[in-house]
Parts: C-alpha cells; sequence; structure tokens
C-alpha cells in the first residue's frame, strides 16, 4: 500500500526530474507504460471473479476509436467519457451473454467478441477502415505535458479503484466467486451480479485507457488498437507482477514496459526473443510474480490463476 | 420461520432423483434426513438452497414460495446451506472465511457474528490467522458450520458434517448443532450416521429413492425395527 502510494508520487513528479536529453523520450515511454499499466490493473479487476478475459484489447480499442471519433467535436475529456462509456455498454451485452460461461469457455468468447469487433471497425465506412483514423492530441496540443497527465491520470484512477474493489465487500465476493462458485451463491453472492460489476468497472477502464492512447498516438488502426497483443500485454503484465493485487499489475506494468524498451535500445533485433524468455523464466520461478516476493504469507488473493 | 418442502421432485440431466419429497423444519428444532448413500439426501439440500431447479412440487419458506428465487436470494431470506464437503476457501485465512459468509447477508452485525462463531468454536479463534486449507479436518467443520452462520439464517441445512472425523468430534460438531437449535435456530442435518444424529435430532425423516418412506420423532425412529435393520446395525 505504502509502495503504491509512493509509486504514484514518483509518477507525478516524473516530468520535473531533470532528465536532459533523454526528457522526452522517458515522458513518451512512461505514458505508453503507464497506458498499458492501466489496462493491465483493469483486466486484474475482472480475473479476480476467476473469469479469464481475451476481450480487454477490444475494451482498450473501442475506447479508442470511440474517444477518437467523438474529440473532434466534444473535446478531450468528455470524448475519453464517451469512449469509457461505450466500452462499459459493450460490456454489458457481452457480460450479458457470456458471464454465465466458466473458464476456457469464457476465454474463447471474449476472443470471438474482439475478432467480431475489430473485423467491424475494419469494413465500416467511419471509422477509416483499415486506411486508420488520425486523432486530434489531446486538448489540441496546447499543452505539452497534457498528455503525459491524463495518463498519469487514468493510471491512478485504476489504481485507486483496484484499491477501492480490494478493500470492499465486492472483494470477498470475488474471491468467492473465484474459488466455488456454488458455495459463494448459497453464501449470499449474487454471483453474476458480481461478475457483470467487476466487468463493467474493467471495460470501463479499458476504454478509458485506450481513448488516453488514441490522443497520444494520434493514429489508430484496427491491427493496432484491436491487436491480440493488447490482449495478451494485459494479462501477461499481472500475471508477472502478481494477480489479484493492486500493487502487482503496478509495478510489473511499469517494470515490464521499462525492460521492453531498453531491450529495444539495446539489442534491436530479436529484442522480443530476450523479453519473451525472461517472461517464461519470471513466470517459471515466480509463480505468484513480483509481489510474491516480498509476502511470505500467502494472503487470499494470491492462489494459482485458473484457467 | 418454517421450511415447507412439498411433493419436491428434482434430478440431473435426465436422471430423476427426487420423487415426491416432502418435509418440514420450524424453527427451534433440529430434524435429521437420514438415508442411504444415493437416496438423494444431498440432492434435497441443492435444491432446497436453489443449486439445481426443481422440476416439480414446491418449496416455502416463511409461507413464500422460493420457486424462481435464486440461490443468493435464498440466502438472504434466511435459509443458510452448508455444502457437502464443507467447500471452504482454502487459501483464505480462517477469518476471511467467516468474513465472507457475513460479506452479503450481515455485514452490519459481522463483528458480533465473529464473537458468536469464536465463542461456538474457540479453536477456530485460535487459528483465526490460518489458512483454512492447513486446518484439522474438525476444524475445516466447524469453520464451515461457522461460515453459514455468519449470515444469521433462521434455518440452517448441514449435509454431512460428521463425514471423515472421529467419532468424538463428529459428536461435538453435531453437539454445536443441537446448541445452535435450543438458541432458536432451525436445523435440518443430512447424514449417514443415523445413531449418531438419532441422538441430537428431535424428529427425523427416512429417505429412500427420493421420497420419504418413514418419519416421527428421534425416539420413534430409534425404536423402530426398520431403522435399527437397515440403519443401526442392532
Amino acid at each position: 500500500m505504502r509502495l503504491v502510494l509512493v509509486i504514484l508520487g514518483l509518477v507525478l513528479i516524473f516530468p520535473a526530474l531533470p532528465l536532459g536529453r533523454w526528457q522526452a523520450f522517458t515522458l513518451d515511454t512512461a505514458q505508453f507504460a503507464f497506458i498499458a499499466t492501466a489496462l493491465a490493473l483493469s483486466w486484474d479487476l475482472l480475473a479476480r471473479t476467476g473469469q479469464l478475459s481475451l476481450a480487454q484489447g477490444a475494451f482498450f480499442g473501442l475506447g479508442a476509436y470511440a474517444a477518437g471519433l467523438s474529440a473532434g467535436v466534444l473535446g478531450t475529456i468528455p470524448a475519453l467519457l464517451v469512449g469509457a462509456g461505450v466500452a462499459a455498454a459493450s460490456s454489458l451485452l457481452l457480460g450479458a451473454a457470456t458471464l454465465r460461461l466458466q473458464g476456457i469457455y469464457f476465454a474463447i468468447a471474449t476472443l470471438a467478441f474482439s475478432e467480431v469487433v475489430r473485423t467491424l471497425v475494419l469494413k465500416a465506412g467511419f471509422t477509416g477502415g483499415a486506411t486508420g483514423l488520425p486523432v486530434a492530441p489531446a486538448f489540441g496540443g496546447g499543452w505539452a505535458l497534457g498528455g503525459y497527465y491524463l495518463a498519469a491520470a487514468v493510471l491512478i484512477l485504476s489504481v485507486l479503484t483496484s484499491l477501492w474493489v480490494g478493500h470492499s465487500r465486492l472483494s470477498y465476493a470475488q474471491a468467492a466467486t473465484r474459488q466455488g462458485e456454488a458455495t459463494a451463491r448459497v453464501l449470499g453472492v449474487p454471483v453474476v451480479r458480481v461478475k457483470l460489476v467487476s466487468f463493467l468497472l474493467s471495460s470501463a477502464l479499458a476504454g478509458l485507457a485506450g481513448g488516453v492512447y488514441a490522443m497520444k498516438a494520434l493514429f489508430l488502426s484496427p491491427y493496432d488498437a484491436f491487436g491480440l497483443g493488447r490482449a495478451v500485454e494485459a494479462l501477461v503484465i499481472p500475471i508477472f507482477g502478481g494477480l489479484y493485487t493492486t500493487l502487482g499489475p503496478l509495478l510489473g506494468g511499469l517494470l515490464l514496459v521499462a525492460l521492453e524498451t531498453w531491450l529495444r535500445l539495446e539489442i534491436q533485433d530479436g529484442y522480443l526473443v530476450i523479453y519473451g524468455l525472461i517472461l517464461i523464466l519470471a513466470i517459471l520461478f515466480m509463480p505468484r510474480g513480483l509481489v510474491g516476493l516480498f509476502r511470505p504469507r500467502a494472503k487470499p488473493a494470491q492462489e494459482e490463476p485458473r484457467a | 420461520m418454517k421450511l415447507e418442502v412439498h411433493n419436491l421432485s428434482a434430478g440431473y440431466a435426465k436422471a430423476q432423483v427426487l420423487f415426491g419429497l416432502s418435509l418440514e423444519v420450524a424453527e427451534g428444532e433440529l430434524v435429521a434426513l437420514l438415508g442411504a448413500n444415493g437416496a438423494g439426501k444431498t440432492t434435497a439440500l441443492r435444491t432446497v438452497s436453489g443449486l439445481i431447479r426443481a422440476w416439480g412440487g414446491s418449496v416455502h419458506l416463511n409461507g413464500q414460495s422460493l420457486a424462481g428465487i435464486s440461490a443468493a436470494r435464498r440466502a438472504k431470506l434466511g435459509l443458510g446451506h452448508v455444502p457437502e464437503g464443507r467447500q471452504l476457501f482454502p487459501l483464505m485465512p480462517v477469518e476471511e472465511n467467516l468474513l465472507l459468509g457475513a460479506a452479503f447477508l450481515a455485514w452490519e452485525h459481522r463483528a458480533a457474528g465473529l464473537e458468536y462463531v469464536y465463542a461456538l468454536f474457540p479453536r477456530l479463534r485460535e487459528r483465526r490467522g490460518q489458512l483454512a486449507g492447513t486446518l484439522s479436518g474438525g476444524e475445516q467443520q466447524m469453520l464451515a458450520i461457522g461460515r453459514a452462520l455468519m449470515g444469521r439464517p433462521r434455518i440452517l441445512m448441514v449435509d454431512e458434517p460428521s463425514l471423515g472425523l472421529s467419532p468424538k468430534l463428529a459428536e461435538e460438531v453435531l453437539q454445536t448443532l443441537a446448541q445452535v437449535r435450543s438458541e432458536g435456530m432451525g436445523v435440518l442435518l443430512v447424514e449417514q450416521n443415523v445413531a449418531l444424529s438419532l441422538e441430537v435430532a428431535d424428529r427425523g425423516y427416512v429417505i429412500e429413492h427420493g421420497s420419504v418412506v418413514l418419519s416421527g420423532s428421534a425416539a420413534e425412529l430409534s425404536g423402530n425395527p426398520q431403522v435399527q435393520k437397515a440403519y443401526l446395525a442392532l
């Protein structure tokens, strides 16, 4: 908890650090790291109910496109809210249809959903299709650090949501739903509603992160915004950092993006091979993630994830 | 409050298990539901608590029909269920397992609930920080019952609490249920251990092939030659 606050403090003062000629590059990288971490935190919110979603990239992409399309008319903040709203609304539809499915069946349904959404965006006229969609920068580009603080705000919002859920009654309901649905039900836990609420929070944050990404990347294509890589990244980070925690995805996201960036600069060709190797070793030797290294006693949230 | 089950039928896929089961449990009484393996005891509890859908018949709690009401909602109405095999959350500490039992049913009473359960099972208080999966079998059963009690049920259904316990521990656990009954809760106890159940129960039903074949006070059932022959091995 204290470490979480320290990290958030660093995020806020980061632009003031004297980084010299590296400043522009590190601020850029930091923004992408914040967005990826926010997405990972959002994925973990649903994972806590035992549901493995592969649609996080789809919500991210929906948020990105909805914000990108409406930013010109509405302005930055309302457009981001529209992005979050579109993602949340689509999660309600998907969730109502699929959240009774469990384990691998739910994962496959969310994967199919991602493909459907990506194809729709690719074929629709108003999204720019395969050519892509140019997006205006946040706040019309008038505020140099606007994009940075927007990404930081999404990260902080995700962290606060994750902490809040983790300390509320909902966390008991999520843990019970994950560990034994029938038992949870006879203990009064409305499991479908718990999953739906978790899905809603999770997708709204993912949509918000997508919108911020759109205003940072300034250009969206269906391959990029809806890529499976996005969905995989959203689940690799929490697994690397520590599932069902706030600190895990936060630490994991910032470290993994930093590591990936550093490897890309150092090795250039084939850096992904080394990156993948590090991930494999980390998952083999840290089954409870980074967080497991300095929390010896198993807390409720740290059992092996069920597929 | 009274639980009334009338002419209940249920099953899994095409295999019917319950054939017109009827029984009643009122507050302040401990009723044993007895029968051999496969007679339908667990299915009866699962149907009453809403985990599986009834094919026919009715379940009323406090005069209200439970048809179409979810398991979570039935728990909220005062129906507690300690499932077969305890079904604890093994990687959660003891106290969190208990708090979970109150989370959606009696959250505002959780502190009093913990006190009540710890007074009933002092050993759970000693082990409050321990992971549930590391408890002994007897302690796990106590935790499963305690977790259900945290939701302040008016009628508590307990499935095979003596399973896998030593005779001494089994008796201890059943005595606790008798105590809970004396405080005004209704208890429906499903057991294969007929002798022990009839020691603590007020009344009992014997079921075979999914319907009641015999019912009466615990004393009547203990004295019944059929029961003695089939279940008490006298």
